[in-house]
């Protein structure tokens, strides 16, 4: 099966084609200007490998965490890949990509969301096999570091993603320095991983795909508060005219 | 031999209406899909952009099938993809630049990346024969502009806005007397069961160039509103919305009227959100029949449904620039900021 894998989710643009045992991958740090890299990156990836798009069986992609736009532009390329060429859309979670690119043991994956905030999620992996232990979610540090000290871990925990570096002395001071590591990675999101985890992942309908951003808009957040009205569903709000 | 017909697919999503449409040789509707979003920014009194681009992603797909469904074809018989690609919200924008990006990719299918204005003045075709040059008086709530077109695919800018749109001010003073935005189209209907009480001022109105300000109308609007709340006397809205609507229609109408005698257009078009409003659309009517017979353009007014954000629109503009073999490439992005040019005599 030949899996075409996206993410768009960070400041890292990273495309891969999975076919078999085999992966091909393409990075690039282009901040943030995704939309103008990815295609031409896609083509790139298909040209060196001999492919058209209509040779894809399976269009993966990170789903979210991550930047709302970045997130936005994998997703909506993705839905229409699939969509109008009739193949399956998986979506794949961006801290499970994240944590399936470090070795076995448990992994807290996480992405910045400024303010001592991250986007986390806690992994387990044995023989290659991913595992989520912390479902994926928006947490202040002293909040997933309590997660991560409720799990009763006799080993030491993996650390990877954006912004381990920066708060490398308060995850210390409140894990303890001997309790934890920072993986041996580049701390990015790639491609072949969300290929890997896409392979045994259930497709999904395509008009149903949204991306999690697991935050609520600061908007709709102020409007509950001030209406207590309860935030109702999307197809609330948006109808056909 | 019988000519080909050209067939385009058109995405608009630069603001709160996600849209598709089939477009037959620019001219010919034979689908549009509208899915608006105005009850989720309702909650918030203004069109929310992150909200905007989360609605937007949701129906993008079913939209896209449903365009093709209702036009009754397949991709196999769509010639071209457009897109709005600017001005706008960019998180919005991306949707649909997106989205037209993968569909060109996966059919093979050109792109043509299509600029919001020109679209919105497009709208034009889609009711009538354009003749050129033409005038345009593109009037919404991000734009007040007058346009030239010497031909389909040419626009300057002869005169712009110095402030706010029209269509924004609308909205400001709306949400002052406690209407819902949108509020234009409730304004409008106020405004004629009023009288011109106020005399708001008509800002720029006897300068010699065709540029607009609506800041000082805003400001003379609420101050006026303020002060009687102090003194505890009631204002009666239907004059003060149809005052206000006296200022922006006098003022709309007077610099247009006066830029069709010195370009001489052989078409008129009223383009934008706000060329639905009645007021405005009767005003430029009446004053451009009282025209000599020479310099009297043809006016094309839009039809209602047409005025507000539409892919039909994008579809019969790109159909003007895929003729005129004017196609975007794979790496096309979203230009929130995407101006037409301005004409010469703007630049001095």
């Amino acid at each position: 099966m030949k899996i075409l894998s996206i993410t768009t989710a960070t400041n890292h643009l990273s495309v891969a084609l999975n076919d078999g045992d085999k992966i091909f991958e393409k990075n690039e740090e282009d901040h943030r200007n995704h939309s103008e890299h990815l295609d031409p990156l896609i083509n790139e990836l298909l040209r060196e490998n001999n492919l058209t798009l209509k040779d894809i069986d399976r269009f993966a992609v990170a789903e979210g965490p991550g930047s709302y736009t970045g997130l936005r532009i994998g997703i909506t390329t993705a839905k229409m890949f699939a969509s109008i060429l009739n193949k399956d859309l998986v979506g794949v979670s961006t801290l499970a990509a994240l944590a399936n690119g470090v070795s076995d043991g448990v992994i807290v994956s996480e992405l910045d969301a400024r303010n001592k905030n991250f986007f986390a999620g806690v992994y387990r992996k044995v023989d290659g096999k991913l595992e989520n232990l912390v479902p994926d979610g928006h947490y202040h540090i002293d909040d997933l570091i309590n997660k991560v000290k409720e799990l009763n871990l006799p080993d030491q925990v993996i650390f990877v993603g954006s912004s381990i570096d920066k708060h490398h002395d308060e995850i210390a001071e409140l894990l303890g320095s001997d309790n934890f590591v920072q993986a041996e990675s580049d701390n990015q999101i790639h491609a072949g991983e969300i290929g890997k985890l896409a392979l045994n992942k259930e497709a999904v309908d395509p008009d149903k795909m949204v991306p999690k951003y697991l935050r609520r808009t600061q908007a709709e957040i102020d409007w509950h508060n001030k209406t207590g009205k309860a935030f109702g569903s999307d197809s609330d709000y948006v109808e056909e005219v | 031999m019988t000519k080909k017909d050209i067939r385009i697919l058109a995405f608009e999503s630069s603001c709160d209406e996600t849209s598709t449409a089939v477009i037959k040789n620019g001219r010919e509707i034979e689908s549009l899909i509208v899915a608006t979003q105005i009850k989720s920014h309702q909650r918030f009194g203004g069109v929310v952009p992150e909200v905007a681009s989360r609605h937007h992603i949701e129906v993008i797909t079913q939209i896209t099938k449903e365009a093709l469904a209702e036009a009754n074809t397949t991709w196999d018989d769509i010639d071209a993809i457009a897109v709005t690609y600017g001005p706008g919200l960019v998180g919005a924008l991306l949707i649909g630049v997106s989205a037209a990006k993968a569909a060109s990719m996966a059919t093979g299918i050109p792109l043509i990346g299509v600029d919001h204005i020109m679209g919105h003045i497009m709208a034009a075709q889609l009711k009538d024969e354009i003749e050129y040059p033409a005038l345009a008086l593109q009037v919404s709530g991000g734009h007040t502009e007058i346009v030239l077109m010497k031909d389909p695919i040419h626009f300057e800018i002869v005169g712009d806005t110095r402030d706010d749109a029209a269509g924004e001010a609308y909205d400001k003073i709306g949400r002052v007397l406690g209407v819902n935005y949108p509020a234009g189209k409730t304004i409008d209907e106020w405004a004629h069961k009023g009288k011109d009480t106020f005399h708001f001022p008509r800002a720029m109105m006897e300068d010699d160039d065709y540029d607009f300000s609506f800041s000082g109308l805003k400001s003379a609007f609420i101050n006026t509103c303020h002060h009687a709340d102090q003194i505890h006397e009631k204002l009666d809205k239907y004059d003060l919305a149809a005052s206000f609507q006296a200022s922006v229609v006098d003022v709309l109408s007077h610099k247009t009227i006066r830029a069709i005698k010195e370009y001489k257009p052989k078409t008129f078009i009223l383009g934008g959100g706000v060329a639905a409003n009645h007021g405005l659309r009767d005003r430029l009517a009446e004053e451009i029949e009282k025209l000599p017979a020479d310099i009297k353009p043809k006016m094309i007014l839009p039809d209602l449904k047409l005025c507000g954000d539409n892919a039909a629109m994008i579809g019969a503009a790109a159909y003007n620039l895929y003729k005129a073999g004017k196609f975007s490439d794979e790496n096309l992005n979203a230009d929130p900021s995407l101006e037409l040019p301005y004409a010469e005599s703007m630049l001095k």
